[in-house]
């Protein structure tokens, strides 16, 4: 009997390649032999496909069975190769017309019943399918919404081996009605809203202007001041993603296991790890090809750090390259995946470790050098890249009665960002950026009008205030201040404003007399 | 009921024009099912092994053959060589699965050359 072949994707990171699965019958004792770098998940396919097979009534050859997965020098992994399999080894064992197979991809991971379970990274996979010039698909029946969100794809959803079998003879037993698509996004803005958080009218300000330009953002502040609170309601005020947003966000969520049932993600998604997080889970990370950690689900959204100094310090160091180049590489010895890692980070501190340093009122019990060492434990390289610092104050009796009337809601906020993410589209898009926290220095300086009073900057340059990279975040946060105020280009108070932002509380000493 | 399968086997070989040359042969280390010579103008000595059994539900007969089983029959074939003086310039090992179900014919399958 001669081999026959069936198609599946292999993914490395969210890039995925064809691969065919080959299988032929005969020349040994039965068995199965799998070849072609496969990992645990997919080697164990041998006994899943033989028991789901025989399950379902369906002869499996009582012979040596040789899968082979090419290009053999990939390697391959997850357990969505089962279909294809199957698929491969009926169609050598002359059980169907082998020409269908030449047309379709398949993926599904068997149960020992037959049954045809979801798998991990359908999106990219199936992205990856249509680029490389595939039309028909056959997926999980429960993973159906998802898949219809590749466009150009005739899907056939199957639940169980017999359902594939009708689908490969030419004689699907029903017409696969796709579920009516959901709206995307019913609740436009998650639960938490601005309103709930009473004052801090100073630190919404800042929260407004690190989601117009998409800047991340600093806050620190003794307990209980709403430091939390504020980050937890950032992606309340962020708009929504757009199409080739949506999809790379999708297929992240897609390669991590989360279900897509409700569309593409159109919500910026939040991603706030605890502080004893590792490594591995925090960049991404894993022996054989390295799965996508909190950074990269934050992709397009927002990364919270509660309590950053208690992070070790080394994954804190970890994201500074993503920081700068929004994305990821993690090598390993058999494959190196690249994930976007495109967040808005946004970190959380006590001044010390007991949280009343520095506070009017409180009293502090740390000693000196506790003070000072828990403040380092944010290294600068990492403070550097944080383009608002905001410390935030606890506040007095009747300044809260005052505000208790007058919080704004998220709604109001979301609106005012929304039109000033606008201007930034339309000066920026000609460039191919969307915020003013992507615009890289040379550009700003280049391409782009350079602020009014902008002399400011070399001075705080000249007394080792800022850094040239702080310069340049100086300027971009001087653009979404402008973008905000609805002005053409930033004036002198908006570069004012932005560098007592970017500077925190130590504005006074940097620009003296001149503001 | 494995005397049945075997005189099924033997009874499929002989059609195929093979020399039969010893059946159930005993040593030390086991037993060979069949030792036999293939027809056609260059014989192959071939060592069977035969397993029979009466349905599938435990499987395909020839899935009982395990990895075990076929190093035992190397190392029979071994020794069978070895007791003999005369040259023998190829051999191979074989698998014969016969199913025999209750009321019908008996189903062969004959694997060539499952030695490795």
């Amino acid at each position: 009997m001669t081999p026959a072949r069936a198609f599946s994707v292999a993914l490395v990171g969210v890039e995925g390649t064809i691969v065919e699965v080959e299988a032929a019958i005969g020349g040994g004792l039965p068995r199965m032999v799998i070849v072609g770098l496969a990992d645990a998940a997919l080697a164990e396919a041998r006994e899943r496909c033989r028991a789901a097979v025989h399950s379902q009534g369906l002869g499996w050859p009582a012979q040596l069975v040789t899968v082979n997965l090419s290009p053999a020098t990939l390697p391959k992994a997850g357990s969505h190769f089962d279909l294809a399999i199957v698929a491969a080894v009926s169609a050598a064992s002359e059980r169907f017309d082998r020409e269908v197979l030449e047309r379709l991809v398949l993926f599904g991971e068997l149960g020992l019943d037959g049954r045809v379970r979801p798998v991990r990274g359908l999106l990219p996979a199936l992205l990856a399918a249509v680029t490389a010039g595939f039309t028909t698909a056959v997926v999980p029946a429960s993973q159906l919404r998802e898949a219809a969100l590749v466009e150009g794809l005739t899907l056939w959803g199957v639940s169980d081996l017999l359902d594939l079998a009708s689908v490969l003879v030419g004689d699907p037993p029903k017409p696969v009605q796709l579920p009516p698509p959901e709206e995307p996004s019913a609740q436009a803005h998650p639960d938490k809203d601005l309103g709930d958080v009473v004052g801090q009218l100073e630190a919404k300000w800042a929260l407004e202007v690190a989601a117009a330009g998409r800047h991340h953002l600093y806050l620190h502040g003794p307990p209980g001041v709403g430091k939390t609170l504020l980050a937890e309601r950032l992606t309340g005020v962020l708009p929504d993603l757009d199409q080739s947003e949506a999809l790379e966000v999708s297929a992240i969520h897609s390669l991590v296991g989360l279900p897509l049932d409700a569309g593409l993600i159109r919500r910026p998604p939040y991603s706030d790890p605890h502080h004893t997080a590792s490594m591995a889970s925090v960049v991404g990370g894993g022996a054989r090809i390295a799965m996508p950690g909190s950074i990269s689900r934050a992709h397009r959204g927002v990364l919270f750090l509660d309590e950053a100094p208690e992070f070790s310090p080394r994954v804190m160091e970890a994201l500074r390259v993503p920081l700068e180049s929004g994305r990821v590489v993690l090598g390993r010895a058999v494959a190196q995946a690249v994930y976007p890692a495109s967040f808005q980070l946004v970190l959380a501190s006590n001044p010390c470790p007991c949280g009343n340093a520095a506070t009017r009122g409180a009293e502090c019990r740390c000693a000196p050098m506790a003070v000072r060492r828990y403040s380092e434990r944010i290294s600068g390289p990492i403070l550097d890249r944080v383009d608002i610092h905001h410390h935030l104050r606890p506040m007095t009796r009747s300044y809260l009665k005052a505000a208790m009337a007058s919080a704004e809601p998220s709604a109001l906020v979301a609106a005012r960002v929304e039109s000033a993410r606008q201007r930034q589209r339309r000066r920026l898009a000609v460039h191919g950026w969307r915020t003013n926290g992507e615009v890289p220095g040379p550009a700003l300086r280049r391409l782009l009008p350079l602020p009014r009073g902008s002399e400011l900057l070399d001075e705080a340059v000249s007394r080792g205030r800022l850094s040239a990279r702080g310069v340049d975040k100086v300027i971009r946060l001087a653009w979404t201040i402008a973008d905000l105020a609805g002005a053409d280009r930033p004036e002198r108070d908006h570069l004012h404003t932005a560098l007592a932002m970017r500077r925190g509380e130590q504005l006074t000493e940097v620009t003296g007399g001149r503001a | 009921m494995w005397r049945a399968g075997e005189v099924a086997a033997v009874h499929h070989l002989v059609k195929r024009g093979w020399t039969i040359i010893e059946r159930n042969w005993r040593c030390s280390v086991g037993e060979v099912d069949i030792i036999a010579h293939t027809s056609g103008p260059d014989p192959v000595l071939v060592f069977c092994e035969v397993k029979c059994r009466t349905g599938v539900g435990f499987g395909d007969p020839l899935e009982a053959i395990t990895e075990q089983k076929l190093a035992r029959l190397r190392r029979l074939a071994l020794t069978w060589l070895g007791d003999r003086a005369e040259w023998v310039p190829r051999y191979r090992l074989d698998a014969i699965g016969v199913l025999l179900p209750r009321n019908g014919r008996p189903q062969i399958t004959h694997l060539e050359g499952v030695g490795g």
